[in-house]
């Protein structure tokens, strides 16, 4: 029997791995015969081979004490044989039958028939048989009647002698015989002739449909049988599941969230589904019960972490699922699968491996220990005798009432809120700070470019309203310049302050004011006020702007010569000298313009041509020096005899040279300018 | 046209990359939106090679330590274990070694061992070298092969790896299952075992519960 060894083969390794703990020493393990393979406590601590013979040989034994009569019997009538050891294990049965109801009938009906009849017997207490039958004979009766009729006495020779050997053989053997029936049905449907004209897909169909059939109809035989423990073992497991109840998710390191909604909602349809199992009754239903559940807990991985679900993550999340749902008769069906669900399905395909996971879980949770949920040992003896309550929202929404799972429940999204109001008001703070710092920054910014580029206000513009008349009345009393020129600076000096509002303007002219104060032509006085206070330029270059406009009528020349200075120094005076130039222009400007500009009545069509004329000084910055040096020797006295008593001021005031160029430039584009440009 | 159903199981340090590396190859071996329940702990994929259709049933495990005692579960009956470690790891490499121990004590059947080196991405931060890894694995006649699954380098040839080596493999592993119907072609990868004429080949299978080992593994 090639395919019955084959079966024990895989399920000593099953049962190999489910050692009371997980730290053994080999030896222990291995079969008490000696044959040097692994024994299992299921089988007495033998190998699967080594039980064989032993049960035999004890089987053996048992017959010869019975007497000898009875051992001949035996031989003779495999009916007597299981009468015997019906009587044998009658009080052991009786002992389950009261706790499970569902074998009361059976076993009465048992009672009462005769052996041979049990099949038809089991059919008719059997109603989901029937159902099945009427199916079958629904999909597959257009196959002939043959097949109906082959298909009947398989399952019905199947029945029988698995019936036969119920109470003869231990579990093990039956499943051996279950999985030869399978097999040999399959074989039989592939190379009989009855199933020629049956196509592949439904061969198939129907060796999956014989394995159902037959599994229902002796579902109730099968399942949980009192000739083993496994109901023992149901209630160990279930105990066990019980006492562990206070672990959870996070135990188990593994990410289920237990406030979301959607979450919860598909951990109870895994749990659903695993409890669903126990209400199957064929092995493949069964399986599929368990596939519908690991699929679930995959979606809940899914849901909780994203991306794809590794066996890191998932065999956690089932064990947790477990232990939550704490499925009844769990081992019962585990082992009933395992002995009469058709070897290949268990063995590969994806219903196999959520089956082998259900069993690792199973297994895990038989022998947890601290060790493995990486806990002190005291802290686990603790939970697990209960000295040490914790009721996580799981427990509270499967256990405890209503109320109190909404209270958790409300706690933990409480808590989330906290922790999210808290990061909120700490980015408002910093946000803050950020903007301050911005303000902060552009404020710099802004002075350091005020302090870089001053604003400088010619003070020459409106004063001249005022000066006008003070300059006429200068000019009348031109012999003596000291006396007028100190009374027009307070004026223009506190108008511009006014005007403008920049309150520190006086501090950032006196870069300037060097500049300015070649051209302020007039006055001795220069140096000592320089010298004495910060706002002397200002009213230096009040004077300085009074003279040449009172020399008036050259206003435009001078115009030229104030920003060539100016952009030599700073850009932005360039601008501001032209609005004042701008200001001035309609005032007294008007007429000096039209004679040499033209048309244009303002400042900047002069100036154009005498930058023209100033461009190459531009350039090269001492070339304007020498060039005006130059200039006024040659353009200067000519045009310019009466100006020139001035233009001595300049050059009293300390730098000889500086002052020529002003005359010279304000003459020889105004007065000589057509003469220039011509010549 | 010759159609082989194979188990592999996939051992190896966690954190090792074993599921990126099978994700990785699935993604692209298929449709992402395939198979979106199914999850990445278990795949199966199609692997074609000469006049043979191989399907691997990836069968993922649980690297924590915590889990070891159930490893026996996943990989009974396997036709190849697919051992992978991380370069960067000595710990990862010396875990391999262990398993192989734990397969050679454990398992009779032939079966093909595939030692993986993951991340060669991380190539600067390599701690176990080309030579000893593939010393170790000649010495247990086993296929070594180096990848990255962040980078694809060098994931498919794995699979083909396998496939071939599964191809040698019949008739030396009763457990490999090989079907001659060219339905199967047709037919979904999930529902293999299900459908289509399945004969066990190497019938001496009552060799196996007390195993005279199929000596000479694989590749």
């Amino acid at each position: 029997m090639p395919v019955l060894t084959l079966q024990r083969s895989y399920k000593y390794i099953m049962y190999a791995t489910k050692q009371p703990s997980l730290r053994i020493k080999q030896a222990d393990l291995k079969c008490k015969s000696g044959c040097g393979f692994f024994g299992n406590a299921d089988w007495e601590g033998y190998c699967s081979q080594c039980y064989r013979n032993h049960t035999d040989s004890e089987r053996q034994k048992k017959s010869h004490q019975g007497g000898s009569s009875d051992h001949s019997k035996a031989q003779v009538s495999g009916f007597s044989k299981f009468e015997e050891k019906k009587r044998q294990q009658t009080d052991k049965k009786t002992r389950y039958m009261k706790s499970l109801p569902v074998f009361r009938k059976t076993s009465n009906v048992k009672d009462v028939g005769r052996p041979e009849n049990l099949v038809d017997i089991m059919r008719q207490a059997n109603p989901e048989a029937n159902k099945l039958m009427a199916e079958f004979i629904a999909q597959y009766s257009q196959y002939g009647e043959g097949i109906r009729k082959d298909f009947l006495k398989c399952s019905q020779a199947f029945s029988n002698k698995i019936v036969k050997e119920l109470d003869v053989k231990p579990m093990e053997d039956l499943a051996e015989i279950a999985q030869n029936y399978y097999n040999q049905y399959q074989n039989r449907v592939n190379s009989n002739p009855t199933y020629q004209n049956v196509p592949n897909d439904v061969k198939d169909r129907l060796v999956e449909f014989f394995e159902n059939f037959t599994m229902i109809s002796l579902y109730n035989f099968l399942f949980c049988p009192p000739t083993t423990n496994d109901e023992e073992k149901d209630l160990t497991i279930q105990g066990r599941i019980r006492k562990l109840s206070w672990v959870n998710a996070h135990h188990l390191d593994c990410c289920i969230s237990e406030t979301s909604i959607e979450v919860r909602d598909l951990v109870y349809t895994a749990i659903n589904d695993l409890l669903g199992m126990d209400s199957m009754r064929a092995p493949q239903e069964k399986l599929a019960c368990v596939v519908k559940c690991c699929r679930s807990v995959v979606e809940v991985l899914q849901h909780c972490q994203g991306g794809p679900v590794s066996a890191d993550e998932f065999l956690p999340a089932l064990i947790f699922v477990v232990l939550k749902a704490n499925p009844a008769r769990l081992k019962s069906n585990i082992l009933y699968v395992t002995r009469f669900c058709k070897e290949s399905r268990l063995m590969q395909g994806e219903a196999g491996y959520y089956f082998t996971n259900l069993c690792c879980a199973v297994s895990f949770i038989e022998n947890l220990t601290a060790e493995s949920l990486n806990m002190p040992e005291q802290e686990f003896e603790a939970y697990m005798s209960g000295e040490v309550t914790c009721v996580s929202a799981w427990e509270s929404a499967l256990v405890a009432c209503e109320g109190m799972h909404q209270l958790r429940e409300h706690l933990a999204l409480l808590k989330g809120l906290s922790e999210r109001t808290q990061i909120v008001q700490n980015t408002t703070k910093s946000l803050w700070e950020d903007m301050q710092k911005l303000k902060e920054g552009i404020c710099e910014s802004v002075d350091s470019v005020l302090e870089r580029t001053p604003l400088i206000i010619k003070p020459r513009t409106s004063p001249l309203a005022l000066t006008r008349e003070q300059l006429l009345a200068q000019a009348a009393a031109r012999t003596a310049p000291n006396p007028p020129e100190p009374e027009p600076e307070p004026a223009p000096r506190n108008f511009y302050l006014k005007n403008l509002s920049f309150g520190h303007l006086s501090a950032f002219e006196t870069p300037k004011s060097k500049l300015q104060l070649d051209i302020s032509p007039c006055i001795a006085l220069k140096p000592s006020h320089s010298g004495d206070q910060l706002s002397s330029p200002a009213i230096d270059k009040t004077p300085g702007s009074l003279t040449p406009d009172d020399n008036s009528f050259l206003g435009l020349s001078k115009v030229n010569y104030d920003i060539d200075l100016s952009d030599l120094s700073t850009e932005n005076s360039a601008a501001d000298e032209l609005t004042p130039d701008k200001r001035k222009s309609p005032t007294p400007s008007v007429d000096p313009f039209s004679p040499v500009g033209g048309s244009c009545p303002v400042a900047q069509p002069p100036l154009e041509p005498s930058r023209g004329e100033f461009v190459l000084p531009f350039l090269v910055e001492e070339t304007l020096i020498d060039k005006s040096e130059l200039t006024p020797a040659a353009s200067l006295p000519p045009p310019l005899v009466p100006s020139a008593p001035e233009y001595s001021g300049f050059s009293k005031q300390g730098s000889r040279i500086p002052s020529i160029p002003c005359s010279t430039g304000d003459y020889s584009s105004l007065t000589s300018s057509p003469g220039h440009s011509n010549a | 046209m010759k159609h082989i159903v194979g188990k592999v199981v996939l051992l190896g340090f966690q954190g090792v990359g074993k599921t990126a590396l099978v994700s990785r190859y699935v993604e692209k071996a298929f449709h992402p939106q395939k198979a979106p329940t199914v999850g990445a702990s278990f795949f199966t994929c199609k692997v074609v090679k000469e006049d043979h259709i191989v399907t691997l049933q990836i069968w993922d495990t649980a690297g924590q330590e915590r889990f070891k005692a159930m490893a026996p579960m996943f990989y009974r009956n396997a036709n190849a274990a697919l051992l992978i470690f991380d370069i960067t790891s000595q710990l990862s490499f010396d875990s391999i070694k262990m398993w192989v121990q734990e397969l050679k004590g454990n398992v009779e059947e032939s079966m093909m061992l595939c030692v993986v080196g993951n991340k060669l991405d991380l190539n600067d931060q390599r701690q176990v070298s080309r030579e000893e890894a593939s010393a170790y694995s000649k010495s247990i006649d086993a296929t070594y092969l180096e990848c990255s699954a962040m980078t694809d380098q060098g994931v498919a040839l794995i699979f083909e790896k396998l496939a071939q080596g599964l191809m040698r493999l019949q008739g030396l592993s009763s457990t490999l299952k090989i079907y001659e119907d060219d339905i199967m072609a047709s037919s979904s990868e999930l529902e293999a075992t299900d459908i289509a004429n399945e004969e066990t080949v190497n019938v001496s299978i009552g060799s196996i519960a007390h195993g005279n080992t199929v000596n000479g593994k694989c590749c």
